[in-house]
């Protein structure tokens, strides 16, 4: 994804209201791309095919768990930041998360919108921070195969 | 043993049977606790973060509006845009203030202390406000569903009535090991009314059978379950009640607990 592009957030929630609240605080203070979705299973389809910078979700909810959406989030697009919006005061659900699939953040219900938008400024940050550190590995590995060429090519000139 | 000396022990043993039962419906109500406050917290949060969204889009549509009325121009139509989302959120609102409110009332239907009293009621309220509770905890995996006739109003102990069925719903929900059903059925029997709670979860194995009304037996892991609930609900239905309890079981297809409460209550 281009850095330049318009940053997108993906919220995953089975409670539309979650959706509706966030989706419209971000459009009030942001410019982000905001997508919600209430079905973990089309969270999962979105992932495969749609490049995005965070992913919000919730814990609990009906035939996937939030952990389970995110474990897939970051087999699927591994720089996309991961955060667990949860309404289960469950300490033990938020150190399994950061264990398991790589938390960026764990951030409870009712939540804070100055608080939500720090984390998701920051998440959006680090993933194309990564990306940048990505492809500019990919750019060295480029240089140097190149290098090797051009080293190989010298030597069979000059032996 | 003179006769008042045994009517005073009953009546002792009436006092702790009570106790009892209160502590066990508080534990009840403990362990849904965690469900209770998630199915709250959730519209609470989106109160907060919509009253917010609302006053900082005021705000900027004041702002609009008077710069407009500066220049002499119409409304800018990102101003009425900003309206017909302010008017989304504030109908978000009602919703999230109507689902916490539905799931106090029903929590103040079991959390009354020591209501003791026997009163006329709607016994499928009672079970409309059961159904409330257990889905805050268990939607996510039990699909509920109600089939209620109408019904006399039966003359009961409802805070002890609301608890013996507290703990079938429950009960019936935490037998379902993944997804399933619990479905709760009404009608009315002349002299009784009869509940039925049907679930599609594991069963109950035939070594246990004759255990289950037996205070202390569970299968529960420690922390989930001390043994008391089934026997307790059998004291309730039979004892103060004067009604009946039993069950139909079959492994790997589900159990079906049946209720029957006499429509009048006998006095002893």
């Amino acid at each position: 994804m281009e850095n330049s592009s318009q940053p997108t957030v993906l919220i995953v929630d089975d409670e539309d209201m979650v959706i509706t609240s966030i989706r419209a605080f971000l459009q009030l203070e942001t410019d982000y791309k905001v997508t919600g979705v209430t079905e973990p299973l089309h969270a999962v389809k979105y992932l495969e095919t749609n490049p995005v910078d965070v992913v919000i979700s919730d814990y609990l909810m009906p035939k996937m768990t939030g952990l389970q959406v995110l474990a897939k989030a970051k087999e699927l697009q591994p720089e996309a930041a991961r955060v667990l919006l949860t309404g289960h005061a469950d300490k033990q659900s938020a150190i399994q998360a950061i264990n398991e699939v790589g938390l960026f953040q764990y951030l409870e219900k009712p939540w804070d919108n100055a608080q939500l938008l720090l984390v998701i400024q920051s998440a959006i940050e680090r993933t194309r921070l990564l990306r940048t550190l990505r492809e500019k590995i990919a750019e060295l590995d480029a240089a140097h195969s190149n290098l090797k060429d051009v080293q190989a090519r010298l030597l069979r000139a000059f032996l | 043993m003179t006769e008042s000396e045994t009517a005073q022990l009953r009546a002792e043993l009436d006092a702790a049977n009570r106790k009892l039962a209160e502590a066990h419906k508080m534990a009840s109500l403990g362990r849904l606790s965690a469900g209770i406050v998630h199915e709250i917290n959730t519209p609470i949060g989106s109160i907060f973060s919509n009253n917010e969204v609302i006053m900082r889009s005021l705000e900027k549509i004041k702002e609009l509006l008077a710069n407009a009325q500066a220049q002499g121009s119409p409304p800018p139509p990102k101003a009425m845009e900003m309206l017909d989302v302010i008017a989304g959120l504030a109908s978000i609102d009602k919703l999230a203030c109507e689902r916490i409110s539905s799931v106090i009332r029903s929590l103040k239907t079991f959390a009354r202390v020591s209501e003791h009293d026997l009163r006329k009621i709607d016994v499928n309220d009672l079970i409309r406000h059961t159904i409330k509770l257990s889905s805050a905890v268990f939607r996510r995996r039990i699909t509920f569903v109600t089939e209620l006739e109408e019904l006399p109003e039966v003359e009961c102990f409802p805070a002890l009535l609301g608890q013996v069925l507290l703990n079938l719903v429950v009960n019936a929900a935490q037998a379902i090991a993944d997804e399933g059903t619990v479905t709760v059925r009404t009608r009315s029997e002349p002299p009784y009314v009869c509940i039925d709670i049907q679930d599609t979860g594991s069963g109950i194995p035939p070594e246990h059978r004759s255990s289950i009304f037996k205070a202390g037996f569970t299968t529960k892991p420690i922390g989930e379950g001390a043994g008391i609930g089934l026997a307790l609900s059998r004291d309730i239905i039979v004892d103060t009640h004067h009604g009946a309890i039993d069950f139909d079981s079959e492994p790997g297809r589900g159990t079906t607990f049946h209720v029957r409460i006499p429509i009048q209550h006998t006095r002893t």
